[in-house]
């Protein structure tokens, strides 16, 4: 990023100070009336002074196609359009248990929801759009309220988040399409005991789908499509039973990034379990991108300062940097020091009760005791499975990597220096130093800057699956999350064509 | 005991299209000295680490404009105050009263927060630093209950920070730092490259329950401490936390704040939220005690 200082092509005020002993001097006083050249030309649309969530229009709305019989005919159903103009009218009017049902039309609200276990349910997920016109914020927010669900819709063109909740204990969100946001597209922060699934997600300079500063999350991502973000799956100082399953995430600056860092709560990043996904083709330089995904760019699943991870079974191909990377994290002007491994199973809700401190200028969280075992690695340029360290001897960190398939490692052969038994680190031998991987230079490089996430180029959204039986379905708030996930079951995915 | 200095100058406010000029010729202007109004008591301890461990509603908001404008302390005299950024409304100038502000617009993330925030510019030598963005942190002041703070009055002013500072002010209201870091300075710390440096005012968090402004600008507001706020000033609002940040790293001895030297760092607010949109975020982020949202990860708008 680069801002240019304004040169302030104004006059100058000779103000000429009236007393004032040691303070006699003339003080240039810089004028500027100039401010004209930055002002917003954006002087607006007929909406402006209240545009705020609760308005909204649902624009070309027609009558539902749905069915005679329906979900809409029970007690506890609030139609949209039909019953109440705006979906945020609808919430507003639910009570707990209500399932609230959106017809097709483009929706322009930011929705709010601070009811306990709703359900809020589109008929048809390509055909419920809400849609933030590059001024509201987030698409359905979800405050402190426990157990909402939100299935089979599509948000794009807010200036946050497509769908967000936080500080709530039971979430899901299911089908859903989140497209062009200016954070990310499917959020959940500071949240617990929560399920995503069935998810296409596009064009976020952050992640596609994010979970963030919960310890233990107790959480499923499954049957995600991530494309064209900074990062395809960001999850900041999460972990905890966090399973991040039967995915795909590709051409996005980087895939799969679970890292730790003081800027939020509950670090380090540890015991996310990464399975059975397909990761490839993260180089993409032509996305938004926040920092990290700079930094990140071109490694499929990339852990930075993350500890006690699991990497199974997952395909991971096309990368220019690595594959799997297990790599440190610098945080400059850091919010605390970094915790031991005695305190990594202080619990988030702990970790909000203690004093940070100031730990200089800079903190670098090595990864530290992840386990890769049985992944496939084709054609990551600089290596499919890559360690690095900044402040400590490589061999040190505790990582271990079993029956990957793989060809160039750095350091090389690193199945041998970093064996793993069957539930833990194996005794190693060989030599770190071959094959060492230089982590400052990489850090030193130039990376494509970020295009603006409002016009980046993405695919067209095509038409996503819907959920099945949206209007006869019942209500089902998220109170059986997550899903069960038989992690033994899952294989190896085979590659897409093309 | 401080040196109060008042200026006066004779100004030809002719730059072509600046939208401060009112008569196009000759006015005879007094310049306002920087107010020297210290607030009623200070937070505990500077409000900074990592976000997410208390409630709060965060806005972002692009650099919109300068002048040499003050609408609390000199309104209706346009030229008449030390060079400001605005952030916020675009349409804040010296005759901004919340009417106005509210048939502005705003460069926000938060399209219903019309407020005007602004602060002194940073120069370089004779050059204006063009702030890269501003964000505005609302939250309960220090241990204060969340469920007792109250949505802002609208068209409450407020000013934070002393602009005529000579000696440090507490960090607790005034600090700058280097990108979202907790390290806290009196004085502009040389940055890492890419690692904005960040002025960051906090605001009182009590009011009076009765007065929208005062005539020092300050006494009608005060600090909460150890929880709770002091007499006379009966009603917690939130506390607002408000940072600008510019594009500077590495040496800092040529900055200056045209309010004076680089400790007279201060900041004004004139609130032209939308009411209902006000009182939607205090209950439903403070009250809830949930984080609303989290101040982005990008250095530039």
């Amino acid at each position: 990023m680069t801002v240019n200082a304004m040169t302030i092509n104004a006059m100058t005020i000779n103000a000429m100070t009236i007393n004032g002993g040691e303070h006699q001097m003339t003080r240039k006083i810089l004028a500027a009336a100039t401010a004209v050249a930055f002002l917003l030309a954006a002087c607006s649309d007929d909406e402006e002074g209240g545009s705020s969530g609760t308005e909204s229009t649902a624009a070309g709305t027609s009558a539902t196609d749905a069915p005679e019989t329906t979900a809409a005919e029970a007690e506890n159903v609030r139609q949209v359009p039909d019953e109440y103009d705006t979906i945020q009218a609808a919430v507003d009017a639910s009570a707990p248990g209500d399932l609230v049902l959106v017809g097709p039309g483009t929706y322009n609200e930011a929705v709010q929801v601070a009811t306990d276990d709703l359900t809020i349910r589109g008929l048809d997920r390509n055909e419920v759009i809400l849609d933030g016109n590059f001024e509201l914020d987030n698409g359905i927010r979800v405050l402190g309220a426990n157990h909402v669900a939100v299935e089979n819709m599509t948000a794009m063109n807010y200036t946050k988040n497509g769908f967000f909740w936080t500080g709530v204990d039971g979430y899901r969100g299911s089908y859903l399409t989140a497209y062009r946001t200016g954070d990310y597209g499917v959020y959940a922060f500071d949240s617990i005991n929560g399920q995503i699934d069935h998810i296409y997600a596009a064009g976020s300079p952050d992640a596609g789908v994010y979970i963030g500063e919960c310890y233990p999350c107790n959480a499923v991502v499954s049957d995600v499509v991530s494309e064209y973000n900074g990062l395809g799956y960001s999850g900041t100082n999460s972990g905890g039973n966090l399973l991040i399953v039967n995915s795909t995430w590709r051409y996005n600056r980087a895939g799969i990034v679970p890292n730790s860092g003081s800027y939020e709560l509950c670090y380090p990043e540890r015991e996310t379990t990464i399975v059975g996904n397909i990761v490839h083709g993260n180089n993409n330089g032509e996305t938004p991108a926040i920092d990290v995904a700079l930094l990140a760019m071109g490694n499929g699943i990339v852990v930075p300062g993350g500890v006690l991870n699991t990497i199974e079974r997952n395909l991971v191909y096309d990368h220019d940097k690595g594959g799997i990377s297990l790599v440190p994290f610098p945080e400059e002007d850091p919010n605390d020091a970094i915790p031991g491994e005695d305190e990594w199973t202080v619990s988030c809700e702990e970790a909000k009760q203690q004093m940070p401190v100031d730990p200089g200028d800079l903190v670098i969280w090595e990864s530290m005791r992840n386990r890769v075992v049985g992944n496939v690695l084709e054609d990551n340029r600089h290596a499919d499975l890559l360690v690095a360290a900044v402040t400590v001897d490589a061999s040190t960190l505790g990582h271990c990597f079993a029956d990957n398939t793989f060809t160039t490692s750095a350091p090389n052969n690193i199945e041998t220096l970093a064996p793993c038994t069957a539930d833990g680190v194996g005794v190693g031998s060989g030599d770190w130093a071959d094959g060492k991987y230089d982590i400052l230079s990489w850090l030193g490089e130039e990376h494509p800057p970020s295009v603006d996430w409002k016009t980046a180029t993405l695919p067209e959204l095509q038409p996503q699956e819907n959920m099945p039986d949206a209007a006869t379905a019942p209500a089902r708030p998220a109170n059986d999350v997550p899903m069960q996930v038989d992690l033994a079951s899952i294989v190896v995915p085979t590659k897409p064509a093309g | 005991m401080s040196t109060r200095w008042w200026a006066a100058a004779c100004v030809v406010l002719a730059t072509a299209g600046c939208t401060n000029d009112k008569g196009g010729g000759e006015q005879a202007i007094v310049l306002h000295p920087p107010t020297d109004v210290t607030s009623l008591g200070q937070p505990d301890h500077p409000i900074a680490g990592p976000q997410g461990a208390v409630p709060q509603f965060v806005v972002e908001c692009a650099y919109s404009h300068a002048a040499p404008d003050d609408p609390i302390v000199a309104p209706g005299e346009f030229g008449a105050a030390h060079l400001h950024a605005f952030f916020g409304n675009t349409t804040t100038d010296a005759n901004s009263t919340i009417d106005s502000l509210f048939a502005g617009d705003t460069t926000c993330d938060q399209r219903a927060d019309l407020a005007a925030y602004w602060a002194p510019a940073l120069l370089r030598g004779a050059e204006v630093l063009r702030p890269v963005k501003s964000t505005a942190y609302y939250r309960p002041g220090i241990d204060v209950d969340p469920k007792s703070v109250q949505p802002y009055p609208k068209g409450l002013v407020m000013i934070a920070g002393n602009a005529a500072a000579e000696e440090p002010q507490p960090l607790s209201i005034v600090a700058w730092g280097c990108g979202t870091g907790i390290a806290r300075a009196v004085e502009p710390p040389e940055c890492a490259q890419d690692r904005n440096l960040r002025l960051i005012v906090t605001f009182p968090d009590c009011w009076d329950g009765d007065n929208l402004d005062s005539p020092s600008h300050k006494s009608h507001i005060a600090y909460s401490s150890g929880g709770d706020c002091p007499e006379g000033y009966p009603v917690p609002i939130p506390q607002l936390q408000f940072s600008v940040e510019y594009p500077v790293w590495g040496a800092t001895d040529d900055l200056m704040l045209s309010s004076g030297g680089l400790l007279t760092g201060h900041a004004d607010f004139m609130n032209a939220w939308t009411p209902e949109r006000m009182q939607m975020e205090v209950e439903l982020c403070l009250h809830r005690e949930v984080v609303c949202g989290i101040a982005s990860g990008r250095t530039s708008g």
